[in-house]
C-alpha cells in the first residue's frame, strides 16, 4: 500500500478548505486567545495517533475530573502555516502568528447519544457545558475507507451549529480499497472544512493546522437545517439521508469488488478455529515478553540498586560519619531500596506499553475482542479484558494499566477489581516454596491448586460484581468496526509507550518509595524503651509489636503467629520480599532455591505447626490461599490508584482482605478436621 | 418473530409479517437488506450509527470464533456478537 505523499495531501487538503488564510485574516471575528481544541470522533478512525502527532510528547494524561474517564491534554504548537495560502508565499502578520493550541483528546464515539461513561462525557463537554467552557473547535476524525459509518457523528454535530474541521484519515486504505474520496465536494456538503491528514506518518499537519487557524478566526457555521417536529424515526431517517447524499457527493461509496488484505487477513484471525489459536499464541507471545524478556533486565537494574549503588551510599556515609546510624539506614534501606524497587518495574512497563500500542495500532486488538467476547461474556465482561488478565498472571502492575484497552470506564474498573486475583510470578516463589515444605511430592500439585483457585475467584467475583454494583449495566451485545491492519510505526509506538510510562512513573514512584519507608521506619523504631532508633533487632520493633497485635486476627486461619503476619505485611509492600523477609524474622539464611528452602523451611514449619495447633498442612494451604487472594503488591495499588480512582482501589483492598481472611479461615477449618 | 396489528372486519388481529431470515442463518457473500431488528435501543443505535439500519443493504463476508459474523456496511468491516445475530432480520437483496 502506497502511502499518499507530504505534498500530496496539503494539496487536496488545500483544494477542500473554504478560504486561503489571509483572506479569512480580513473576515475574522478575531480567534480566542488561549484556544481550547477537542479532537472526537468514533473509535479507530485514528483520533488519538493524530493527537500524538499534533502534541508529540508534550501530553498529559489522566481522569477527567469528577470521573474515571481517562481523557488526555497537551499542547499543538505548529509554524508552518504560511505554507496554506493560496500561493504558499504569504507573508501576512496572521500567518506568520505561531499556532499554539490546547488539545484535549475526548473519548470516542459513534455519535452523541451516550452509550457508556465516556461517550457521555464526550457529550456533555460538547454539548451541556455552558457555552464558555466547551472548546472553541472541534476537530472531527473520519476514516475514508469507512466514511457512512463516521459522518453520523458529523451530522449530530452540524445539527448543533458547533464550530469544526473534518480530518480524513486513512485515505491510503481509502485508496487501496478503491474508494477515492473528493475532499473539496464533500467539505461542501457538509458545510465545514475537510482536511486530508495521515498522522501515523505526519502528513497533512501543517494543513490541518492552517484550517483550524482559519476555522478559530470565523464565526461558528449555521447549524444544519432539521425537519421541524420531526420525532426521533424521521430525525434519524434525515440524518441518513443527508449522509448518503455526502458519501454520494464524495464519491466515498465507490467500491472495488473482492475482499480487502484485511479480509484475507482476517479469515484466519478471526475464524472459529484458528482465530482463538492465533490469539492464545499473540497472549503467550505477550506473556513471554512482560516476563522472561524483562526479567533479566529487571536482574541487571535491582543489581545494580542493591550492589554498587546500595554500596556507594554505604560507603558515602560512612565517609561522613554517618555508617551504621539511623540516616543511613534511612537512605539505603528506605530511599535506595524504594527507588531500586520502582526501577525494576520499568522495563516491564515499558515492555508492556509498547506490546500494547502495537497491538491497538495494527488493529489486532479489535480482533481479539472479537475472537474472546463468548468466553468473556459468560462472566460478564467483554472480551477485550482478556488481555490484561492473561498479563496479570506475568505482573499485575502492566495489567492493571492493560486495562485501559477497554472503551468502557465500568468495565475498566471491574477489571481492574480483578487483576489482583490473577496469582503473579512474584507470589509463585513463595508457592513454591511453601509447596515444598509442606507438601512434598504434591507440591506441583498444590501450587496448581493456586492457579486453579485464582480463575475460580476471578470468575465468581465478577459475577458477584456484576450482581451488585453493575446489577442494571447491561451486556451490551458484540458490535465491533474492524478498522483496517497496519503496520505499526516506530515513532507512535514509542511515543505512546514513553507517555504511559511517564504517568505511571509519575503515580507510583511516590506510593512505592513512601510504603517501603513506611516499612523501613517501623522496623527502626524500637518497641521497648532501652532500645537505638535504628539498630534495633525486627523482633523488638514497633513493626513486630503491631504484627504481635494483629496475629490473632489470623488465629481461625490457622496461621496467627507474628512472624506470618509480619511477612504479609510485607508482602503487601512487595511479594518479591516475603522469602527474603522471613530469612530475616527466623535469623536463617535465604534459600537461594525455592524448592530446597533448607533451615528456613523447617522454621516455617515449626511455626506453622505451633500455630495451627497441630495442623500444618491445612494451616498453610489456608496461607498460601490468603497470599493468593489479598492485596498483590503497593505497585499494584499505585497503578490501581491512577486508574480506577482511590475510591475504587480503598474498595478493591477492603474486598480482597475479606475475601483473602474468609476463604482462609474456611480453608483451615474444614482443612484441619481432614489433615 | 416480527409482528405487526392488522384490523380486519372491525377487529385488530396480530399477524406475523414476513420476517425474512435471521443473521445467524443468513447466507455468506449474498446481498442482504435488513428488514427489523429486535435489539435494545442502545445496540440499535449503535447499529444504526455504523449504518446498519432498517432498510439499509449489507453483507455477511465471515464466520467469527464464538459464533459471530462480519458484515461489510457501507464499506465498514462490523463484527456483530452472536446473540445478536437472532436479533437482526433480513432478506436477499
Amino acid at each position: 500500500m502506497a502511502p499518499i505523499s507530504a505534498e500530496e495531501l496539503t494539496k487536496l487538503a488545500l483544494a477542500s478548505t473554504l478560504k486561503p488564510c489571509c483572506q479569512a485574516a480580513t473576515d475574522s471575528v478575531g480567534a480566542p486567545e488561549d484556544p481550547l481544541v477537542a479532537l472526537v470522533g468514533p473509535p479507530n478512525t485514528g483520533k488519538s495517533t493524530l493527537f500524538n502527532a499534533l502534541t508529540g510528547a508534550k501530553v498529559t494524561m489522566g481522569n477527567w475530573p469528577g470521573t474515571t474517564v481517562e481523557v488526555s491534554r497537551g499542547v499543538w504548537k505548529s509554524s508552518s502555516v504560511s505554507a496554506t495560502c493560496a500561493d504558499g508565499e504569504c507573508d501576512c502578520a496572521h500567518c506568520e502568528q505561531p499556532l499554539e493550541i490546547s488539545v484535549v483528546d475526548l473519548p470516542g464515539t459513534y455519535s452523541l447519544d451516550p452509550n457508556s461513561p465516556d461517550e457521555a462525557l464526550t457529550r456533555e463537554l460538547l454539548l451541556d457545558k455552558p457555552l464558555a467552557e466547551r472548546p472553541d473547535l472541534s476537530v472531527v476524525t473520519c476514516d475514508a475507507s469507512r466514511l457512512t459509518g463516521c459522518l453520523y457523528l458529523v451530522a449530530q454535530l452540524r445539527e448543533q451549529g458547533l464550530p469544526m474541521v473534518v480530518a480524513l484519515t486513512m485515505v491510503d486504505v481509502a485508496r487501496n480499497r478503491g474508494i477515492e474520496v473528493d475532499a473539496t465536494s464533500l467539505a461542501k456538503q457538509i458545510g465545514c472544512p475537510v482536511v486530508l491528514v495521515d498522522p501515523r506518518r505526519r502528513n497533512g499537519l501543517a494543513a490541518l493546522a492552517a484550517t483550524v487557524r482559519t476555522a478559530l478566526g470565523r464565526p461558528a457555521p449555521a447549524a444544519r437545517r432539521v425537519p421541524v417536529d420531526a420525532d426521533d424515526l424521521d430525525l434519524e431517517d434525515d440524518r441518513f439521508s443527508w449522509i448518503s447524499e455526502a458519501v454520494e457527493a464524495a464519491n466515498g461509496a465507490s467500491m472495488r469488488p473482492g475482499p480487502t488484505r484485511s479480509d484475507k487477513v482476517d479469515r484466519w484471525v478471526t475464524a472459529p478455529f484458528f482465530g482463538p489459536v492465533i490469539f492464545l499464541a499473540v497472549m503467550w507471545l505477550v506473556f513471554q515478553l512482560t516476563t522472561a524478556v524483562a526479567a533479566p533486565l529487571q536482574d541487571l537494574l535491582g543489581g545494580l540498586v542493591s550492589g554498587p549503588i546500595t554500596a556507594g551510599a554505604t560507603a558515602g556515609l560512612g565517609l561522613i560519619g554517618l555508617g551504621g546510624s539511623w540516616v543511613e539506614g534511612l537512605i539505603v534501606n528506605g530511599l535506595i531500596a524504594g527507588v531500586g524497587m520502582l526501577l525494576t518495574f520499568v522495563p516491564l512497563m515499558a515492555l508492556m506499553f509498547v506490546l500494547l500500542a502495537v497491538l491497538e495500532d495494527s488493529g489486532y486488538l479489535a480482533r481479539a475482542a472479537v475472537v474472546t467476547d463468548r468466553l468473556m461474556r459468560s462472566i460478564g465482561l467483554p472480551g477485550r479484558a482478556f488481555l490484561p488478565l492473561i498479563v496479570g498472571y506475568g505482573c499485575n502492575v502492566p495489567a492493571i494499566s492493560a486495562t485501559r484497552i477497554l472503551p468502557n470506564a465500568k468495565q475498566r474498573i471491574l477489571t481492574a477489581l480483578l487483576v489482583p486475583f490473577t496469582s503473579c510470578t512474584a507470589r509463585l516463589t513463595v508457592f513454591v516454596m511453601m509447596g515444598s515444605v509442606f507438601f512434598g511430592p504434591y507440591a506441583g500439585t498444590a501450587v496448581f491448586a493456586m492457579y486453579v483457585i485464582s480463575i475460580l475467584i476471578i470468575i465468581v467475583v465478577g459475577l458477584g460484581l456484576r450482581a451488585t454494583f453493575w446489577r442494571d449495566e447491561p451486556i451490551e451485545p458484540l458490535v465491533i468496526d474492524l478498522p483496517a491492519y497496519h503496520l505499526p510505526t516506530l515513532r507512535l509506538t514509542a511515543s505512546v509507550a514513553w507517555v504511559r510510562l511517564k504517568g505511571f512513573l509519575r503515580t507510583a514512584s511516590g506510593i512505592i518509595v513512601v510504603a517501603v519507608c513506611g516499612v523501613w521506619l517501623l522496623q527502626a523504631i524500637p518497641a521497648q524503651p532501652g532500645g537505638s532508633f535504628g539498630a534495633v533487632p525486627v523482633a523488638d520493633s514497633v513493626y513486630a509489636a503491631g504484627a504481635r497485635a494483629v496475629a490473632p486476627v489470623f488465629a481461625p486461619a490457622g496461621f496467627g503467629s507474628w512472624e506470618s503476619t509480619s511477612t504479609l505485611a510485607v508482602g503487601f509492600v512487595a511479594k518479591e520480599a516475603v522469602i527474603s523477609s522471613w530469612a530475616q524474622t527466623y535469623a536463617v539464611e535465604q534459600p537461594a532455591d525455592g524448592a530446597a528452602p533448607g533451615s528456613l523451611g523447617a522454621s516455617v514449619w515449626t511455626s506453622f505447626n505451633q500455630s495451627s495447633g497441630g495442623h500444618p498442612i491445612a494451616a498453610a494451604l489456608a496461607f498460601m490461599v490468603f497470599l493468593m487472594a489479598y492485596t498483590p503488591c503497593v505497585a499494584t495499588l499505585a497503578a490501581q490508584w491512577r486508574e480506577i480512582g482511590p475510591r475504587w482501589t480503598l474498595f478493591g483492598v477492603g474486598m480482597q482482605l475479606t475475601l483473602a481472611w474468609t476463604l482462609a479461615v474456611a480453608i483451615f477449618q474444614i482443612g484441619r478436621l481432614l489433615l | 418473530m416480527l409482528t405487526d396489528w392488522i384490523f380486519y372486519k372491525g377487529k385488530a388481529i396480530l399477524t406475523f409479517v414476513n420476517p425474512g431470515i435471521d443473521l445467524a442463518s443468513a447466507p455468506l457473500g449474498t446481498p442482504l437488506t435488513l428488514l427489523g431488528t429486535e435489539v435494545e435501543s442502545g445496540a440499535a443505535q449503535r447499529l444504526a450509527s455504523l449504518g446498519l439500519r432498517v432498510g439499509s443493504s449489507f453483507a455477511l463476508i465471515a464466520k467469527t470464533a464464538g459464533g459471530g459474523r462480519v458484515a461489510l456496511v457501507a464499506g465498514s468491516r462490523v463484527a456483530l456478537g452472536r446473540s445478536l445475530l437472532a436479533q437482526l432480520w433480513a432478506e436477499v437483496a
